[in-house]
This record gives C-alpha cells, structure tokens and sequence, in this order.
C-alpha cells in the first residue's frame, strides 16, 4: 500500500449484499490489513457505509462514568429528614477529623481546612417529584447538578444500586447458601462485577453485549463501543471490540502530517506493515498486531470525522495558538482545595466522546448505536477523605453539566443517556478520617430522555451501629459497618439502558440472565418516558 | 456480619503441609550442579503426579535442565528473563558461566543505593538553585540509571518485578510527595527482595510509605462510645494483594474446590479482626510513642529527619487491645496493648498460609518468564518456596533461582509461551541493547505516562495498589483469550498506547532519550547511543539491519519477512551521491532500530 494511510473502499453493505464481504477479504488480504483477530474489525471498517440513512434523530447513545475506587455516595446523596440526619450525623462525625457534612442552610466557614465540612457549607436541598416521605440533598461542590435534578429534570437518582445474584434481604444475605456475587468488597472484582456482571476474569461486559445486539444497525461496528478511559470490560462483546480513545483523539502511528517516517513515506508504510501483522504463530504477536491493525485503521477513518476540540460547543477556540484542553475554561472546574480552576482528565473524556457523538449523529463515523466510557479514579477514600472527596465531586458535578450542556448545544440530550457507577458504595462508619469497602451505593442517570428530578428505588433506612456489635439492626438495608445490601441490581440498571437503546425483551434476558429472578414487574426501572 | 465457616483447621492443614515438605530438596543452596539435578528431579517427581492428591493436573514430561546455553540466542534468551535487557557483553558472560553460576554471580553482586543517587541529586539541585529541592524526577533517573547501566542486572529485574507486586505509588500525591522514601522503597525491594519473604512482608507492612498509601499509618483502635472503627485498608490489601489471595490454591497454583466451588480465603471478619492488629502504629519518632509523634511524626518541632522511611514503630495507646480472629488465628485480648506481638502473630499467619507460595510464586513467574506458567512449574516453585531445602521458607533467592533454572524456563519456546514486554521493559532493552549513555550521567527519562504519546508507563507510579495490570488479565477478543490465557501487560495495550510508544521510541531513536540538556554547547537529549559502528554500516542496508537484529533480538530467530521488509524500507532511504550523506545515513540507522523495536517479534519475551 501506499505512504500515506490506505482509502479505505466503503461500498454500501446491506444485510442482502453480504456476499460483498468476500471481495473486501481480497482486496485487505492484498492490502496485509488482516491478520489473525483483528479480522472482524478490518471487515466491520471495509464494510462502513456512509449510511445516508442515517440521521441525527435515530442516534442514541449511553455514557458510562466509572468512579474507580468506590465512591462514597453517602457523602453523595444524603436524606435530610430528622432520623436519617441523626443516624448520619452520629455515625460520621469522628475524630480526629468528621466526615460528616452539615445540614442544609449551613454557611461555609471561609477559614475552615480545606474540604471540610465547615468550609464546604451544608448540604444541597433537592426537590424530588416524589420524595418517598423524606427529604433529601446533594454534596455541596454538587451544585452543578441541582438545577439539573430539581428544575431541569433531567438528573434521576438509583438509590442503593448494586450486583445482586437475585433479591436479597438482610435475613437471607446472613445465610451462607444465599447466592450472592462473587469477591464483594474486592476493588477489581467489584469493578469486574459492575461492569461484567462477573468477578475478574470475566471477558464480557454488558455495554459491549448492548453493541453486540444493536451493531447490526452500525455500518462501522468498529466504533460501537469505545472507551475514552483505558481497556475496560464494560465495552467488550462478543463480536463488539473495544476502540480505545484518547482525550485530545485518535492518534497517528509514527507518521507526520505528510505520512513520513524519518523524512520517508516507505518507512511509514513498511512500519503499518511491521506493528500490523504477525509474522510468526505467536498469540501475543497476533494480539499486538491487532492492536495496532485497529489503531491504524481507526485513526484513518476518524482523522477527519471528529469535529474539532477547540470548536463550540465542545471548547473554547484559543486566542491564538495551538487549541490545549488544559486551558480550556470549558474544560476546567473550580479546585476546592486551591479555590482555583484547574484542568480535569474527565472533562476531557467527556469532550472527546461528544466528539465521536457528533460525529456519529452526522453520519460520518457509520453508526446510530454507541455505548462509551469514561473514568475518574481516587475514590478510594480511607483516609483524608475530606480533601479527597471534595475534590472528587467538583469534577464530578463540573464535567456532567459540562457534558450535558454539550449535548444540549448539540440538541442531542435525548439521544444521550449519562450514568455513573463505581466499585462499590462504602461503609457508613467512619474510620476517623475516611472510610471502608461497601457494596450497595446511589447512582446519577443523566438526559433528555430521562425522567429526571426523582429516585427511580427505595432509598435506603440509615441507623446507627449497635453497641456492642458490629450490626446495624435498626436499618434492614445495612450489614457490618453499615456497608449497603443493595435494593436494586446492576441488571436492573442495564436492562432499562438496554431496552431504551433497542434491544428485544429476549436480548435483555440473553445479556442479563440472574434478570429472570426478578418479577416482571421490576425488571425495568423506569427510567424513561414509555 | 456474616459469619462463616470454611474449615481450616490449621493442625489438620500443617499435616498436609509437611507432606509437602518432605520432597526431597536439600540442596537448592550447595552447590549448582546439586540444584539442577534436584530441579530435574523434582520436574520428573511432579510428572509422577506426587502432588499430594490435591486433584491437580499432571503436568507433561519436562525436559532436562539444561545447565549450559547451548547458543548465544538461548543466553539471550535467559537474559530476557533475568535481566532488563541482553547485551552482548552479559551474553558473553551467560555463556561463559552458564547459567546457575550467572545467578550466583549476580547475587554476589552488592546493591546500589537508590536513596544514595537521591541524595547526592538533592544536594547538587539545592546548590545549584537555592529553595530547590529533588522530586520524583530523581527516583526515574535512578532507577532507569540502574536498570541500564547496574552490573547486578539480576537485582534490577527482581526489583522491578516486586514493585509489580508490593505495589506503593507516586501517583498518589501522600508518597509522589516523598520521593526520597520511595527511593528507600526500591532499596528496601533490592534487599529484602532477595531475602525471605516474612522479612520482605514485614518490611513492606511497616514502611511508612506503605502505611500512607494504604492509611494504615495512624490508623486507631475502634471506639465503641462513638462507632469509630478501624481502617481495614491495609488490613484487606495485606490479604489479597501482598500474601495469599481471594481463594484458598493449591500447590500448582489452582483453586482449591469444595464441591466443585472455589473457597474464600478470608471473608469481613477477617478483615475486621485484621484491620486491628494495623492499629497504633506510625512514623519513627525521637519522643514516640507520644501522641504528638503518632498524629504528625513529631513533637515540638522535633523530629526525625528519615521518618518517611524507617520502619513504623508502635504506639500501644492506639492498639487494640480486643481480641482478634482471623485466619483461624486468635490473639487474645491483651492485658496491655502490645501492637509488635500482634503484628508478629498476624505475619507469620500470613507468611506461613500455604497460599503464599503458589500466589506470589506465580506472579514472579508471570514477571520474569511466562504469563501462563504450567502446573507443575507453580507447584516446583511452590515446593522451593515451602523449602530451600534447608528448613528455610521463602528464600526468595532460592525462589528466584528456581524460576529461572526451572526446565519451562530453558525449554524451546511455544507459541503461547513468554510474555509481552511491558512498555518499561521494552525501552530498557534498547537502552542496554545499544549502551545509551547518559550525557550528564543523571538518566534524565522523566515521566513516562502518557499512552498518547509516551510509554504509559512509568516505575512507582502505578496507577493504584492493583498494579499497571493485573496477574489474571484476559483480554477480550483477543487469540490468547480464545485459548484461555492470562495476558496481564495487554491490559494496557490500546489503540491509543500502540500509537503512543511507536512514536515516543521513533523521537527517542533520533533524538535521544529524556530530558534536553546543553552540555559543552550542545543541546540535545539527555541519553544518547553511540551509533558509529551502525552508520558505518548504513551504506549496506542489509549488513546495517542483520547488526541491529543481533543487538536487539539476539534471543529469537528473525522471521525472513521481517527481515526482507526492514531491509527494502532502509534501502529505500536513497544516499546522495553528492554532499552530505550524513542525514541519510542517520536516517537508515534510524529506520532499521525502530522497525525493529515497533515489531511485535521485539515486544514479545517469548
């Protein structure tokens, strides 16, 4: 093949015309583009149709935001009524340093260590359309968000959300035959388990099972399922692949803008031939080749596709110079450590999946069904987890109103559903400065299309830990340590997502089996208008 | 919480142990000959199926051990293994020793200090500019300054490997802020590392580094006026990271079933009654055990001045005195806080779970030699881990030595054997392979993060206590997956880090490696090679590339294809025939490295 990056042919391929794929196996044979497993992706690319079809308005999406460590979303979501405030504030508030926040109303105390709860102020009141008796708030640097769950209704919060076999009660989870998921409590396990619905090891996540289903209605498979965040589980399928992505886009292998490699178009192209092919029989050569096969592949497709970063809605335009998200005042949240804006790694995520979703709503990228992630680590908050945790939501509550007001620009809120999950929820108690691994924890939903402004599960009692043991006997939603007994599953959860992006009541059972063990009644949450 | 009972009985536990221990294996210590045929001899035992009726697999028949390299491309290849990269001079030196007397050699060999390097940096860069200080930067230089350039390359690789394993991180600003303990961290690896493992463990569990990273430093004893309760951070990690794992194993490594179902090695109230033994203890102190001492190290402004690195000590009024259950084990309720007897109690439980050989033993494997290690080559290191064969548990010389001698090692590779060179490995190796020098002799490589445009990859600063990757990575879609491999160091191969390290290793090929310097006038990258002999090549580009295949892949046979394609790409860079040739000529050398290094026949450790 030529220097610069082959054109890929992208003939229409419809379902009838399959037999069209034996040509595209020629012509990329001959091309050296195939080579072991990177096979199905190389045909999915050739296969790309422009999809004139295609429009804006049969685009949807779903975002994952993944809080790597195991948020503490009782500092998150907190109910406010007179019990549930008493058993949290006498739960928390620990030396030597509280972690319990302040009742709404609070004023924040200007001189007060940085991220405590003084110097935070008090709790965010939320108006629920149906508050279930209680009254409930939002962590104060979440103010972002408040407009969008009380006014905007386009926020819902999954109270006690969590992997369950099937439903548990406090009774049965304290006998040891009751089925429960493996490795709870575990960081990569439970990460495994949000995401694949198995402990680590597990190869198949639920986003890329979602592709998998719906990529019929990709012309490019290739960019079903793509990750803005490292290799995740979540987007891999059965056929569906994970495209990784970087923040700032795709990047180029070894070429300049000319296709040279040390002034040389042959060494460009003798270099897509080396990482792209295995030579020998080697598994992991073949596995690397196909890495690097995609990367080529996609960088192409996508070089000129991606509206650019430093545009409107997706950023600022620089005043001069080169466009750098990490001066992007868009992209930039207010730091309460600092009290000054600062970059932040998952705005930048967000923007670049806006990117694909544009792009992917314009028709260029051959596709109408896109499943996303993105992540922010440090959640794992044992100690210090007043700085920590504050920091965490300021760039939580800046980057999903930076998110959703993109997708608002872009008129593409109701195409677009945003939710966040974690680990795990954490242990009520606290350790004197943080806090310990939980299971069951509250989660955003986030678009136009989601019945916004209420929490779509029963939200959990709190009481306290009795005295001279480790049980939370007053709450039948809390074990040791006051850690959560999840009320609703992760299935749940992705069974409503997968139903709004189009899957069958039989592929939602295929991709979420322990479903079954639900009553028909509850096995959709919801979330969305009928 | 709930309360389960797995039966372990430890008696009944010991007993099945000291079958174990009675395997023949006295001699790992004497004299090499003795060790390898004790290896052979154990390999055939474990064919035998000898394995105590744990319901393993039989492993198939090893071949011999092979005391000797029968070429220089099998020395190699044991470099691969047990060094940060070949060169020809180690080679030389495989071959010349074979390979036991190479390791006995190398574990002669004294430590370099890293925390030495640090120093010296700190008080040159405080000199030089008045109010500045060393940072993390100097715990890089260090450690690729010895990874390239250190003699006891065997210590280099071990070192790597358990900062894989006994993770602490500069990722995380409460120890990025303390470089020159992380220095002391890699220190600490290099010794202990290749001493036993109940020393390496209690040095790992009392570093303050560890301790800020994992919050067991000034972690307190419950409260029960108040609800407080310990922090089971370290407590929980100790278990599942650092010693025996989330599931009871077998010799060979593989779970243990119960009707046909793995069992939980620990479960929340192991945890808990672990998270109090990590209570009361923090920084070294001149007026420790002071409250003033445990909450910020000091007392009146006095301190001391190595705290972030010198052991924890205890602070009695901050331990629990409860009693404490885990593991089958019981500390009685103490009359009198004694935190040094509870963390005795609880890390020779932990060093003496039959897990710990089979778990961390695996690991070291999958680190130096094989991301899917047979059976029987966990249960044959399990066996030396149990006993170097003179009474002593957790030699991890003995371990190391094993590994690397063990006949899965020296066998002929398959397609599924070896490893992928993790990114740092992958830049060690051309460093070494072609004798970069670095011009201010500081090893100025930085931070190596970024995916997008560097190696997404930088020593100490993984990006949390799980590593870069994990041991029992799968990945999806992949050909190893469909044959059922673990391939941990894919966990961070992506579309975007394939770009990435291909282009950071094109501008490290021509420009150098790291931080730019102007030394004597001239500007240009810290760390340089010298390509004389190579540019007196380049005129013939197959004679250019066949050099730079025996500096950079002398362990594997160079398929013709690759070879054919490198060499039609350097030929295609024309030389002028008037004029300066030397850009083309650079350019040649330049092409013929980096097709080689971006190959997947280099960054693969078959």
């Amino acid at each position: 093949m030529s220097a610069s990056k082959p054109v890929i042919p992208v003939p229409r391929l419809d379902a009838a015309e399959r037999g069209g794929r034996r040509v595209f196996l020629r012509q990329a044979g001959a091309m050296g583009l195939l080579a072991g497993a990177g096979a199905p992706l190389a045909l999915n690319l050739l296969a790309a149709s422009q999809a004139a079809a295609q429009t804006a308005s049969d685009y949807r999406a779903i975002v994952c935001v993944f809080l790597f460590g195991g948020n503490d979303s009782f500092n998150m979501v907190l109910p406010t009524d007179t019990d549930s405030w008493a058993a949290y504030t006498t739960t928390r508030n620990q030396a030597p340093d509280s972690i319990a926040l302040l009742a709404p109303g609070t004023a924040p105390v200007a001189g007060a260590a940085a991220g405590s709860p003084a110097r935070l102020g008090g709790v965010l009141p939320l108006s629920p359309i149906d508050a279930q008796g209680r009254s409930f708030a939002l962590h104060p640097l979440l103010a972002p968000l408040v407009p969008l769950f009380n006014t905007q209704r386009r926020l819902a919060i999954l109270p006690n959300i969590g992997p369950l076999v099937l439903p548990t009660t406090k009774a049965q989870y304290n006998q040891r035959t009751h089925p429960r998921p493996a490795s709870l409590f575990s960081h990569n396990d439970q990460q495994f388990t949000w995401q694949a619905l198995g402990p680590e090891g597990t190869t198949r996540g639920w986003g890329g099972r979602i592709g998998d289903m719906l990529a019929a209605r990709n012309s490019r498979a290739a960019f079903t399922a793509v990750s803005a965040s490292g290799n995740a589980v979540f987007l891999a399928g059965n056929s569906v692949r994970q495209y990784q992505l970087g923040s700032s886009g795709p990047t180029r292998i070894a070429a300049d803008s000319s296709g040279r490699t040390y002034g040389s178009t042959a060494v460009t192209a003798a270099l897509e031939r080396i990482v792209s092919r295995s030579r020998g029989t080697h598994v992991l050569e073949a596995d690397l080749a196909a890495v690097s096969q995609r990367a080529i592949e996609a960088e192409a497709a996508l070089r000129t596709a991606l509206p650019a970063a430093g545009t409107a809605p997706f950023g600022t335009p620089p005043a001069s110079g080169t466009y750098n998200p990490n001066n992007d005042p868009l992209l930039r949240y207010t730091n309460p450590l600092t009290g000054a804006a600062a970059a932040s790694g998952l705005a930048q995520q967000l923007q670049v999946v806006a990117r694909m979703i544009e792009a992917g709503r314009q028709g260029l990228t051959g596709v109408t069904r896109q499943v996303f992630f993105v992540s922010q680590g440090g959640f794992d908050t044992h100690d210090l987890q007043n700085r920590n945790h504050a920091d965490l939501m300021a760039r939580v509550g800046h980057a999903l109103a930076y998110f959703d007001g993109v997708m608002g620009a872009l008129g593409a809120q109701n195409s677009v559903t945003t939710f966040t999950a974690s680990d795990f929820g954490r242990t009520f108690t606290s350790n004197g400065d943080g806090t310990d691994h939980g299971w069951g924890s509250h989660q955003f939903v986030m678009g136009g299309a989601v019945r916004g402004g209420n929490l779509f599960g029963r939200f959990p009692t709190l009481a306290t830990k009795n005295t001279n043991n480790n049980n939370f006997d007053g709450s039948p939603d809390q074990l040791g340590n006051g850690s959560l007994l999840p009320t609703t599953s992760v299935d749940q959860l992705g069974a409503t997502l997968a139903r709004w992006m189009g899957l069958t009541e039989s592929q939602v059972i295929e991709v979420f089996p322990n479903l079954a063990n639900w009553n028909a009644s509850v096995r959709d949450l919801g979330l969305f208008s009928a | 919480m709930r309360r389960h009972a797995p039966v372990r009985p430890l008696p009944g536990r010991a007993g099945r142990v000291r079958e174990i221990f009675t395997v023949p294996f006295p001699l790992l210590a004497a004299p090499r000959r003795h060790v390898l045929a004790l290896l052979a001899a154990l390999s055939v035992a474990a064919c035998g199926g000898g394995g105590g009726g744990d319901g393993a697999e039989t492993p198939p028949a090893q071949p011999p051990v092979v005391e000797r390299p029968a070429t220089r491309a099998d020395a190699a290849r044991f470099l691969t293994q047990a060094s940060m990269g070949p060169t020809e001079a180690e080679i030389d030196r495989v071959v010349s020793l074979g390979y036991a007397g190479w390791i006995d050699a190398q574990l002669a060999l004294p430590a370099v200090s890293h925390r030495a390097h640090w120093e010296a940096r700190d008080a040159a860069i405080r000199a030089a500019t008045p109010g500045s200080t060393a940072g993390a930067d100097q715990v890089f230089e260090s450690f690729w300054k010895q990874a390239v350039t250190g003699e006891d390359q065997l210590r280099q690789r071990v070192v790597w490997a358990m900062s894989q394993i006994f993770v602490i991180s500069m990722a995380d600003d409460a120890v990025g802020n303390n470089p020159r303990a992380v220095a002391a961290w890699l220190d600490m690896l290099g010794e202990q590392g290749l001493g036993t493992y109940r020393e390496l463990l209690e040095s790992v569990s009392r570093h303050p580094m560890m301790g800020t990273y994992l919050s067991h430093l000034r972690n307190q004893k419950a409260n029960a006026r108040t609800g407080r309760v310990p922090d089971e951070n370290y407590a929980r990690e100790v278990m599942q990271l650092f010693s025996i794992g989330l599931v009871e194993l077998n010799e060979d490594g593989s779970p243990r079933l119960v009707g046909g179902n793995p069992v939980d090695t620990y479960d929340s109230d192991d945890i808990s009654g672990m998270a109090q033994v990590f209570t009361g203890w923090s920084w070294a102190c001149p007026s420790a055990p002071d409250n003033g001492c445990f909450s910020q190290g000091s007392v009146d402004g006095v301190s001391d001045p190595d705290r972030t690195f010198k052991p924890m000590v205890a602070y009695p009024q901050y331990h629990s005195t409860d009693e404490k259950r885990f593991l089958g084990t019981t500390i009685a309720r103490q009359s009198a806080a004694d935190p040094a007897a509870s963390l005795r109690v609880a890390l020779d439980a932990l060093a003496n779970h039959p897990n710990v050989g089979p778990f961390i033993g695996r690991q070291l494997i999958q680190r130096l030699v094989t991301s899917n290690p047979s059976p029987g080559y966990v249960r044959d290191i399990s066996r030396v881990w149990a006993n170097n064969g003179r009474g002593v548990r957790g030699d991890l010389k003995a371990v190391v030595r094993a590994i690397l001698l063990h006949p899965e090692a020296r066998a002929t590779p398959t397609d599924t054997s070896g490893k992928l060179r993790e990114p740092v490995l992958r830049l060690s190796a051309m460093l070494r392979a072609f004798n970069y020098r670095s011009d201010t002799g500081n090893w100025r490589v930085g931070n190596t993060d970024n995916p997008a445009s560097s190696l997404g990859q930088t020593p100490m600063r993984s990006p949390s206590v799980f590593n870069f990757y994990r041991p029992g990575y799968v990945a999806p879609g992949t050909q190893s997956a469909a044959r059922g491999l673990a391939a941990p160091e894919l966990q961070i191969a992506h579309e975007t880090s394939a770009a990435g390290i291909v282009n950071y290793l094109r501008d490290a090929v021509a420009q150098g490696v790291g931080a730019t310097n102007t030394l004597a006038g001239v500007t240009r990258r810290d760390i340089q090679a010298d390509f004389s002999a190579e540019l007196a090549l380049a005129p013939d580009a197959a004679a250019l590339v066949d050099r730079v295949f025996t500096r950079l892949l002398p362990h594997t046979t160079v398929p013709a294809e690759l070879r054919s394609e490198i060499v039609a790409a350097v030929g295609s860079i024309a030389i002028p025939t008037s004029g300066s040739t030397a850009t083309a000529l650079r350019n040649r050398v330049n092409a013929a490295l980096l097709l080689t290094v971006v190959s997947p026949e280099f960054q693969v450790q078959r």
